[in-house]
């Protein structure tokens, strides 16, 4: 898979790591057990401290998505955390609150809100998602 | 040995003329494998700081320890595990690049030449003997980085390694200071103006102001735990008060609101302004490197709104 960071943006560079790992699981373009890349590999590849790329890891690795095994290599994990559904849709309504502030502040009205949606999906779920969700 | 660090300051002052000191009471250290960024303003003392590392300078009062030693009465034991880049890099001028990396080899009894001739050809240098004074400052600082490197350091010192180079070059420098991370758990200490390559090495920031050390944190922590809170002008009779509070770093007036910077995330800055003095829904925000760099250091704007 493809990281890809910038310095400067509004998130510490683990912190953008995580988001794109989390959304490549989430978007069915990395899929459990995969190999992440070794700390070496991508810090040397994205040009940033091994240490930062150690700590994104550590993180998922608490919040369940990837798993280290020792010798081997990093994994995502086979089985993702199951976090109840209620906590889930709590967690997700908060989050929709919020676009949908921002969007009708922004003069949008809830169609587009729709379609924006739809294009956010097509990103998460770009080309090789499709393929392996055929064979699956 | 985990308990000696790499590199210890411990209550360090110095000043050039009398009465106007340059450092005072700067206290930090490193340890193995630790990379700590040391920022601040021209002229607010990280070159004397690191010249004082390298026994260059005697600090006038407090201590100075490199691998548990004293630069200054054990300058050959240190030297050979340090390697560094001074700011302005004074080369032999004469020199030939296979002149220099042979006197190198001879110095220093842990010099690889592997990783000298790998440099030499990822900087573009190998089967190039222009003497010192023919190279572009960008090729300077290059056959200097690979002369403080060659030799495995376990403490790398860099003092504004970015210093004049392209942006091509300054990558060539981060990519091979991160490979030392990776390879050899280098530690280094390295002063720099470019945020992007100070979040890029990671780490600790030192930041110093007027000699003295403003912050001492670990970089993520000033990204996500530090911000600025706008006081706007109607709670201006609150900010002696609000200046008092340990987590308040800073106060300054920006045009006619007043800026805070705080050591918390802005919710709980936001309570905590809201709890002691009553204040709703002050703005607060975490900021990137750069705008925190200039909130913590920059001049009061008062002067000029005056």
């Amino acid at each position: 898979m493809h990281i890809a960071i910038n310095p400067g943006d509004d998130l510490p560079i683990y912190r953008q790591i995580m988001r794109q790992i989390m959304d490549a699981i989430a978007g069915g373009r990395l899929t459990g057990g995969e190999r992440l890349p070794s700390h070496r590999e991508l810090s040397e590849q994205l040009v940033i401290a091994p240490l930062t790329v150690k700590k994104s890891y550590d993180e998922l690795e608490a919040l369940g998505y990837i798993e280290s095994q020792r010798g081997r290599g990093t994994f995502v994990s086979a089985r993702l955390p199951k976090v109840s559904r209620a906590v889930r849709s709590s967690q997700l309504l908060d989050a929709a609150r919020a676009l949908l502030s921002q969007a009708y502040l922004g003069g949008l009205r809830y169609a587009d809100v729709l379609k924006v949606l739809a294009d956010a999906n097509h990103d998460l779920t770009a080309e090789p998602a499709r393929t392996r969700r055929k064979e699956g | 040995m985990p308990t000696t660090p790499v590199l210890e300051f411990r209550d360090i002052a110095r000043s050039f003329r009398r009465g106007e000191p340059v450092l005072s009471d700067v206290s930090f250290s490193l340890a193995r494998e630790e990379v700590v960024a040391l920022l601040g303003r021209n002229g607010s003392g990280k070159t004397t700081l690191i010249q004082i590392a390298m026994g260059m300078l005697f600090p006038h009062a407090g201590t100075v320890r490199v691998f548990g030693m004293s630069p200054i009465h054990e300058p050959v034991a240190v030297k050979k595990r340090i390697g560094y880049v001074a700011e302005q890099q004074i080369l032999p001028s004469r020199s030939t690049i296979p002149d220099l990396m042979a006197f190198h080899r001879y110095l220093f009894p842990t010099w690889d030449v592997e990783l000298e001739r790998s440099l030499l050809a990822r900087f573009g240098l190998s089967g190039n003997s222009s003497r010192m004074r023919q190279l572009s400052k960008g090729e300077a600082r290059q056959v200097a980085l690979i002369c403080a490197v060659a030799h495995r350091p376990e403490l790398l010192i860099l003092d504004e390694p970015a210093g004049g180079l392209d942006p091509a070059a300054r990558r060539e420098f981060l990519e091979t200071s991160i490979q030392l991370l990776n390879r050899e758990g280098t530690a280094i200490l390295f002063s720099s103006h470019h945020m992007g390559d100070v979040e890029r090495l990671g780490g600790r920031v030192v930041l110093l102001d007027e000699g003295r050390v403003r912050v001492d944190d670990d970089l993520d922590a000033l990204r996500e735990s530090y911000c600025i809170a706008i006081i706007p002008r109607y709670a201006a009779h609150a900010i002696t008060m609000i200046e008092q509070l340990p987590e308040c770093l800073k106060v300054h007036q920006q045009y006619t609101d007043w800026h805070a910077v705080f050591r918390g995330t802005p919710q709980r800055v936001q309570a905590l302004l809201h709890d002691a003095f009553g204040l709703n829904n002050v703005q607060c925000a975490t900021v990137p490197l750069e705008e925190l760099f200039i909130e913590l250091v920059g001049e009061d704007r008062r002067a000029e709104a005056s």
